[in-house]
């Protein structure tokens, strides 16, 4: 469960949904009530509201720890620090295309992908064969290191190669396919 | 008459929703009325391009088209339309509340440079100059040595940006510190005194502290940049101005705390407005030690979490500013949960009369706390990897301006007597609240759940599976036309105060 969370985005929207749904319901709760139904003041004495506010900053508190400490785990720079030898692919983005020094991956071996771009603004973005986004990458010119991420690839399959930042008139041409074989 | 008095009077249609009487509080009311009415032409040629861009692609009328609508659709929404009613509602408030002038050489300024700049982008755009709304540098340079736009075009482009720029950056800042610190007060203008202490100047004061400190670097790099094109600089000069990562550090910088700044300007404005609408007449706050307490984490955590538009750049953005970026991030929601708290206590505690002014606005607050949500989650940096580049994140970047858009027009309907002597159709306005928040929430919805499908932003061919999303997009995009229409008519409706 926590890896679908983690790893899709289906699992993000989840969340967003699970912060979202408890304030909906209170706001408008509240504002029916006073605005609606009864528009006097309210009794509620004193107490009750610092009580209620620190439980509310509390529960946000503990709500976004979790959420955050949980997702260590996933972080690429983690799972880069925590992989052994992975094997080497170069990236060149410019526009309008990629230059990939290997296309032929397989299941269960870790790739450090190691990119940059020649001239503008781009990244480079694979996309599952289920049509969500597996990682992208940021891609700036004229950096002196590239950017890298592993990645270890589950499922065999085409996967889609997509430049994810806005680079020109023909930015939707920009794609090209990596080849997963089973192990 | 003034200048601004005349402008209105000769404007057809728009003219009509925002006719002066010739009386003094003119010094208050004409050039917010005047920006206003430009804001909603803006607004109404934003919205009909932004309904094209899924109509774009269902007829299959090319990329081009979709690029550059979504390039005049994106900038004309941020900066003619949303800002500027945010600058016209803040100085008439401002106006108002402290007995100041809201007229004078640099509103006039900024009016100009910020619907001349527009013009100026708007032609190059149509020229060619397809960048989107987010200036991707170098993209604008590439874009002419591989011959996509003229370099008349860039420059002519870059000249709008600027102007653009200086009124935001410059202009409206320095006004309102004018305002705020050092013009006379004229008993005869002051309608509600307020102080810089209550949350609602003080958030409209952060706001504009913000975009003087963190714009002003970007005013250099792009300015640089604009002197060399205009052969004034030499290249030489102007080299370290043009490196990538030094131009998308400071845009970001500045894009990014731009929303934040017109956040805190709108929570302002709704701490300021929820007095005047309570129940019981208490015109006060729950407690305005929190309200300020919010603004401040929202100050503070907000200025450097703009690292979350960078995290996937590593090593380039070494892990640990991508950890405080997630950290910073998050944290600016506990200001958000405390303003919350403060604005439900209120209403909880005085009962509320539900004007369509305060329900415009309220709709507008959850609005932009159902977007702020969105926010937090892709500033995670393991969800970032997922969805960044998706229309996850550009639609963000549209709901957030429709969020704060929803609570400056809530904002104008509070104005709207003050500032013509006219009530606005109350039938119409709660209409259009209804439709408003219904097409929001859909629309909403919809750009997440592409972009947790894997839908990219920005692409100008739509690939069969997106289709869906887009035919969801057109019709909650309707609703909002709609809305919008109700909008309009709801102040061309008006009728005359009788006292």
């Amino acid at each position: 469960m926590i890896d679908f969370i983690y790893t899709t985005g289906w699992g993000a929207f989840i969340v967003m949904l699970m912060f979202q749904i408890p304030f909906l319901i209170v706001f408008f709760s509240i504002v029916n009530k006073k605005a609606f139904v009864d528009s006097t003041p309210g009794k509620t004495e004193a107490s009750k509201y610092s009580s209620t506010k620190w439980a509310w900053v509390g529960l946000t508190i503990i709500a976004f720890i979790v959420v955050n400490v949980a997702s260590i785990q996933y972080m690429p720079t983690v799972i880069e620090a925590g992989t052994g030898n992975a094997k080497e692919v170069t990236v060149e983005a410019r526009s309008w295309a990629f230059d990939i020094s290997d296309t032929n991956l397989r299941v269960g071996e870790p790739v450090r992908f190691s990119a940059t771009s020649a001239d503008t603004m781009h990244s480079f973005a694979i996309i599952h064969p289920d049509g969500q986004q597996i990682f992208t990458m940021m891609l700036m010119p004229g950096l002196e290191t590239a950017n890298t991420l592993v990645h270890t690839f589950t499922e065999p399959g085409e996967y889609i190669v997509r430049c994810l930042e806005y680079c020109g008139i023909a930015h939707h041409t920009m794609k090209t396919t990596l080849t997963v074989a089973s192990n | 008459m003034s200048v601004a008095h005349r402008i209105i009077e000769n404007t057809p249609f728009f003219g009509s929703m925002f006719r002066l009487e010739d009386n003094e509080l003119n010094p208050i009311n004409a050039w917010p009325a005047l920006m206003s009415m430009t804001c909603f032409i803006w607004f109404t040629i934003a919205v009909i391009l932004g309904w094209t861009m899924p109509a774009i692609q269902f007829l299959d009328l090319g990329s081009n088209w979709y690029y550059q609508n979504i390039t005049l659709h994106g900038a004309a929404m941020a900066f003619p339309f949303a800002f500027q009613l945010m600058v016209a509602m803040s100085i008439h408030r401002a106006g108002g509340c402290l007995g100041k002038r809201a007229d004078g050489p640099l509103v006039a300024l900024f009016y100009i440079f910020m619907n001349v700049g527009g013009l100026l982008l708007t032609l190059a755009v149509l020229a060619g100059f397809h960048v989107t709304y987010t200036v991707m540098f170098p993209l604008p340079v590439v874009g002419v040595q591989t011959g996509q736009w003229d370099m008349w075009v860039l420059i002519l482009g870059f000249t709008g940006i600027a102007l653009v720029l200086i009124s935001m950056i410059l202009l409206y800042p320095i006004q309102i510190l004018k305002m705020a610190f050092f013009d006379e007060k004229d008993e005869n203008l002051q309608l509600a005194e307020r102080s810089l202490n209550d949350p609602g100047m003080m958030g409209m004061v952060m706001g504009v502290l913000v975009l003087l400190v963190v714009g002003t670097p970007l005013l250099m790099v792009a300015g640089s940049l604009l002197l060399h094109l205009y052969g004034i600089l030499p290249a030489s000069m102007i080299g370290w101005a043009a490196k990538p990562v030094v131009f998308e550090f400071v845009f970001y910088i500045f894009a990014h705390n731009l929303m934040e700044a017109m956040a805190l300007m709108v929570i302002g404005a709704v701490y300021a407005t929820l007095p005047l609408c309570l129940a019981d007449g208490a015109r006060k706050l729950y407690s305005d030690r929190i309200a300020q307490l919010a603004l401040w984490i929202l100050l503070v955590t907000s200025l450097t979490s703009f690292f979350h538009h960078f995290f996937t750049m590593y090593p380039a953005l070494p892990s640990t500013f991508a950890y405080h970026g997630n950290f910073m991030s998050y944290a600016t929601a506990m200001g958000a949960a405390l303003t919350i708290f403060t604005i439900l206590a209120t209403i909880w505690k005085h009962g509320i009369v539900a004007s369509p002014a305060l329900m415009l606005m309220l709709g507008g607050f959850v609005m932009y706390i159902l977007d702020g949500v969105s926010a937090i989650v892709i500033s995670n940096v393991a969800w970032n990897f997922k969805l960044h580049g998706t229309v996850w994140a550009g639609g963000h970047a549209m709901v957030v301006l429709i969020a704060i858009s929803a609570i400056w027009m809530g904002m104008l309907y509070y104005h709207y007597p003050l500032m013509t002597n006219r009530i606005i159709n109350d039938n119409l306005a709660r209409k259009c609240i209804k439709y408003f928040f219904l097409a929001y929430i859909g629309l909403f919805y919809t750009f997440m759940a592409a972009g947790a499908a894997g839908m990219p932003r920005r692409n100008g061919a739509w690939e069969s599976d997106w289709f869906i999303w887009g035919a969801l997009m057109l019709v909650f995009g309707a609703g909002l036309i709609y809305a919008f229409y109700l909008y309009f008519m709801s102040l061309t409706k008006s009728r005359a105060l009788e006292f």
